[in-house]
C-alpha cells in the first residue's frame, strides 16, 4: 500500500516539480511540507479513490500522511 | 472514444442534443434518465457502439456517486457532461409549495451539481481537457409570470457554470450554459397556444425556438472548437431581447 501512495503523491509533485517523496513520513503535512494547494488535494483524492476506494476526504479534512494511511487502511 | 454524458436524454430537447453530438463520430454518450422510452431504443439502434443509456432517476442526488462508480465510470473516460434535466414547477409565488420546490431544486440543482463533481474528479483523475454545458433557461434573464421558481434553479446553475469555469480552467476543464427560449417540447405543454404565440411575439424572430440551434449549441460547446469560451452564457432563444 505504501509503495502505491508513494506514487500517487509523486505523481503529483513531479508534476509541480517538486522535490519527490522517497519513503513515507508520517507527520510530513499535506499542505505545509508538501506545498499541496486544493487543486492538487483533489487530484490526490481522486487518485487515492481510484487506487483504495476510499474518498479521503469525504467526512473530514486531512493533512498529514499518516491521517490518509489511516483512512486507506481503515477500509481494508 | 470521447464520453458525454448528457441527462433527460429520453426528452424533446435531450434526444435533439444527443443525437446531435452522435453525428459526429468521436463522441459517444452516456444517457441518463428515468426510463428508457422509443427515442432512446431508436438511437441504441442506429449507434449501438456509441450510445449508452442509464436508467436513473435525478430526484436522488444522493445516489449520483453510487450511479458514477458502479455504471459511469465503468463505461469510460468522461469527456463532457451535458446537464439538461430538469423538472417545470411553474405557479405564482404566492402558491409557492415546499415539496415541489425540493422536488425540482433536487433534479434542477442538486443533481447537476453532483454530476459535475463526478465529472470534474473523472477529468482530474485522467487529466482530461473536459467540456461541460448546463442547460439553463431564457426565463432567469426575461421574466415570465408563473416561472419564477423554475427561474430560480436555472439562475443557481448559471451562477455555479461561472464559479466551476474559474475554479477548474487551470487544469482545462470549461463550464458553459446554453439558454434556449421556448420550444414545442413537452416542457411547455402546460401553456395554452395562446401564452405561447404571446412568448413567440417577444422574440426578433418572432418564433419558437429551434432545438436542432439547441442541439448545435451544445455540439459546439462540448467540442474543441469553442476551447477559448468558458464561463458563458449563450442565448439561444431567437433573440428575446
Amino acid at each position: 500500500m505504501e509503495e502505491k501512495l508513494i506514487k500517487i503523491i509523486n505523481t503529483i509533485l513531479k508534476k509541480e516539480g517538486r522535490t519527490e517523496l522517497n519513503n513515507l513520513e508520517e507527520d510530513l503535512s499535506l499542505r505545509d511540507d508538501l506545498g499541496f494547494d486544493s487543486l492538487n488535494l483533489a487530484e490526490l483524492t481522486v487518485r487515492i479513490e481510484d487506487e483504495f476506494g476510499v474518498d479521503i476526504f469525504e467526512d473530514d479534512i486531512v493533512d498529514k500522511l499518516s491521517e490518509i494511511i489511516n483512512k486507506i487502511n481503515g477500509s481494508e | 472514444m470521447k464520453w458525454i454524458i448528457v441527462t433527460g436524454d429520453t426528452g424533446g430537447l435531450g434526444s435533439e442534443i444527443a443525437q446531435t453530438i452522435l453525428e459526429d463520430k468521436e463522441y459517444g454518450i452516456i444517457g441518463i434518465s428515468r426510463k428508457e422510452n422509443e427515442v432512446t431504443k431508436a438511437l441504441k439502434k442506429v449507434y449501438a457502439e456509441r450510445y449508452i443509456h442509464i436508467n436513473f432517476d435525478l430526484e436522488n442526488p444522493n445516489e449520483i456517486k453510487k450511479l458514477y462508480l458502479e455504471k459511469i465510470k465503468k463505461v469510460g473516460k468522461i469527456y463532457g457532461l451535458v446537464n439538461n434535466s430538469a423538472y417545470a414547477y411553474d405557479d405564482i409565488i404566492t402558491n409557492a409549495k415546499i415539496d415541489a420546490l425540493e422536488t425540482m431544486f433536487k433534479i434542477n440543482v442538486y443533481s447537476p451539481i453532483m454530476l459535475t463533481k463526478c465529472a470534474i474528479r473523472d477529468m482530474l483523475l485522467y487529466q482530461t481537457k473536459g467540456s461541460i454545458v448546463h442547460i439553463t433557461s431564457v426565463c432567469a434573464h426575461t421574466g415570465y409570470k408563473g416561472l419564477s421558481m423554475y427561474a430560480a434553479t436555472k439562475g443557481a446553475l448559471e451562477a455555479f457554470s461561472k464559479t466551476t469555469a474559474r475554479e477548474w480552467g487551470e487544469i482545462g476543464i470549461r463550464s458553459n450554459c446554453v439558454a434556449p427560449g421556448f420550444m414545442e417540447t413537452n416542457m411547455s405543454t402546460t401553456l395554452s397556444r395562446e401564452q405561447k404565440d404571446r412568448i413567440y411575439r417577444r422574440t426578433s424572430l418572432k418564433l419558437a425556438t429551434d432545438p436542432k440551434s439547441v442541439g448545435e449549441t451544445v455540439r459546439f460547446l462540448i467540442s474543441e472548437k469553442s476551447s477559448s469560451i468558458t464561463g458563458q452564457v449563450l442565448h439561444v432563444d431567437n433573440g428575446t431581447i
